[in-house]
């Protein structure tokens, strides 16, 4: 399995983007993404150039799109369009089984943006009867994503439902529009590809992403394993309580990888990074790294833990700030 | 060209969050089929209506600790603006769409080529649909107006 930087969350003109696909991946290549996803506004249309840009740029486009909707918007990967016209505020699970159907997954895109008539149906609206359903929820949205207002209580609904049990991916999206060298840094979404990365595939990404291995990050890639009873388990896995139930704790490493992309490196300060491990009992640790150290390892008592993760903190462009955070590795009994 | 639908209508805040359909049958397989549609007005020009809309939304959608602070920099979201887009269906299903910003907006549909957020393909005779998605009206009228027609090929693909 490879660690792959994706931008999910992209438009064109073929909706209301400015830059052309092309334009796009250029920039998105110099900015260290291997792929994006393509979601304009209610149309694939932009699809028709894919095959010609990956070629010339290197960057994987996986098709997408974002229902912009009168009660939301709801991001759809790997699939081709669906229909979301005949859908009232309450019959969003009618249209999450059209994309589920067809083997694509669906995002909550934004879901704490201002909505109508600030911006129309940007705040997600749309009640939610089985968040099972959900695929997965864009906690980060926009470049800078630590520093936006709207994304803490996304960040902190998140945390929410995986409280409750629930095994929703969480993933960055820069709702990229525009190309243009004063921008503000957009996140990565690191997926975990299994499989060759040289041709990517939408099925690739789509397995990442159902599948939780995730990392969204300013820079550095994180990834956490757990060694359980003679067992590994990594970003995204689900370990069972019986194959830990004879050991009294379970052992957690701690990897961070800094991106050779030097904006990337001015932009993260690489001292004083502290690692904070979360789950569903709070928070399980904190520890400030020793400079220079890329690895942190930590005993865990896995009793009543239904999820853990791992939030980097540190110095992003001069404030302290989450710079990057895991997906969960989950326990079940 | 060929006349197909010409139509206009009058809307009102209450028409946010609506579809308007209209369905119109092709009699044979066109060349080209050639889309004009404009709204008016696009902007609440008016600052005291567009301050209590903006308000209202940072109420609804603004955590309660916040609002004071985004209510003093309420001019931020301002102007607030009407938004139709359109979408068709053609005989055989989704055509495409333009979600997008500009209240004039021509497109041309055709068997190679067609305007952004559309799919090129054959022009085929049947019945087609095209949906005014109508996501918001901030001010007290706004007027479309939708002219569609059958064409000639020609390499005009253009699209505000």
């Amino acid at each position: 399995m490879k660690w792959l930087p994706f931008e999910l969350h992209t438009h064109t003109p073929h909706s209301d983007g400015i830059h052309t696909l092309l334009e796009m991946c250029r920039k998105a290549a110099e900015l260290g993404f291997r792929g994006i996803a393509l979601t304009d506004h209610n149309t694939t249309s932009g699809m028709a150039d894919a095959a010609q840009v990956t070629e010339e740029t290197g960057v994987a486009i996986i098709p997408g799109l974002e229902w912009t909707t009168f009660y939301g918007h709801m991001l759809t990967l790997g699939v081709p369009y669906c229909e979301w016209r005949d859908l009232g505020p309450k019959d969003i699970h009618k249209g999450i089984d059209r994309v589920h159907r067809q083997g694509g997954v669906v995002g909550i895109a934004h879901p704490f943006s201002l909505g109508s008539p600030i911006c129309t149906g940007c705040h997600w609206e749309y009640e939610i009867q089985d968040w099972n359903q959900v695929d997965y929820m864009e906690v980060w949205h926009e470049t800078l994503p630590p520093m936006r207002n709207h994304n803490a209580p996304a960040f902190e609904q998140w945390t929410n439902l995986l409280n409750q049990g629930y095994r929703i991916a969480g993933t960055a999206g820069r709702d990229w529009h525009h190309s243009n060298d004063e921008s503000d840094p957009p996140a990565y979404t690191y997926l975990g590809i299994v499989g060759d990365t040289d041709a990517l595939t939408k099925e690739q990404a789509v397995d990442a992403i159902r599948t939780g291995r995730i990392c969204i990050s300013m820079g550095p890639l994180v990834t956490i394993e757990l060694q359980a009873d003679g067992q590994s388990y990594h970003t995204g896995d689900v370990i069972r309580r019986s194959d830990c139930a004879n050991v009294e704790t379970v052992e957690l490493t701690v990897r961070i990888d800094h991106p050779s992309i030097a904006s990337r490196r001015q932009m993260v300060q690489e001292e004083g990074l502290t690692v904070i491990v979360e789950s569903n009992l709070g928070e399980c640790c904190r520890s400030a790294l020793a400079d220079g150290a890329t690895v942190f390892q930590h005993s865990i008592r896995p009793e009543k833990l239904l999820w853990l993760r791992v939030r980097l903190y540190g110095m992003l462009s001069g404030v302290l700030s989450t710079i990057a955070f895991t997906n969960p590795i989950y326990f079940e009994d | 060209m060929k006349d197909l639908l010409i139509v206009e209508g009058t809307l009102t805040p209450l028409s946010s969050k609506t579809h308007i359909t209209y369905q119109f049958n092709i009699p044979g397989p066109a060349e080209s089929l050639r889309i004009d549609f404009s709204y008016s007005p696009k902007v609440l020009d008016d600052k005291e209506q567009a301050r209590v809309l903006i308000e209202e939304a940072l109420d609804k959608y603004v955590d309660p600790s916040l609002q004071a602070v985004y209510k003093e920099q309420w001019e931020k979201f301002a102007p607030l603006k009407n938004l139709l887009t359109l979408s068709i269906d053609d005989p055989e299903g989704f055509r495409g769409s333009a979600h997008r910003h500009p209240n004039h907006q021509h497109h041309v549909l055709s068997p190679h080529e067609s305007s952004p957020g559309f799919f090129a393909g054959p022009i085929h005779e049947g019945v087609w649909r095209v949906t005014i998605s109508v996501h918001c009206v901030v001010t007290s009228e706004c007027r479309y107006q939708l002219h569609i027609r059958e064409g000639e090929i020609d390499h005009e693909v253009a699209s505000i």
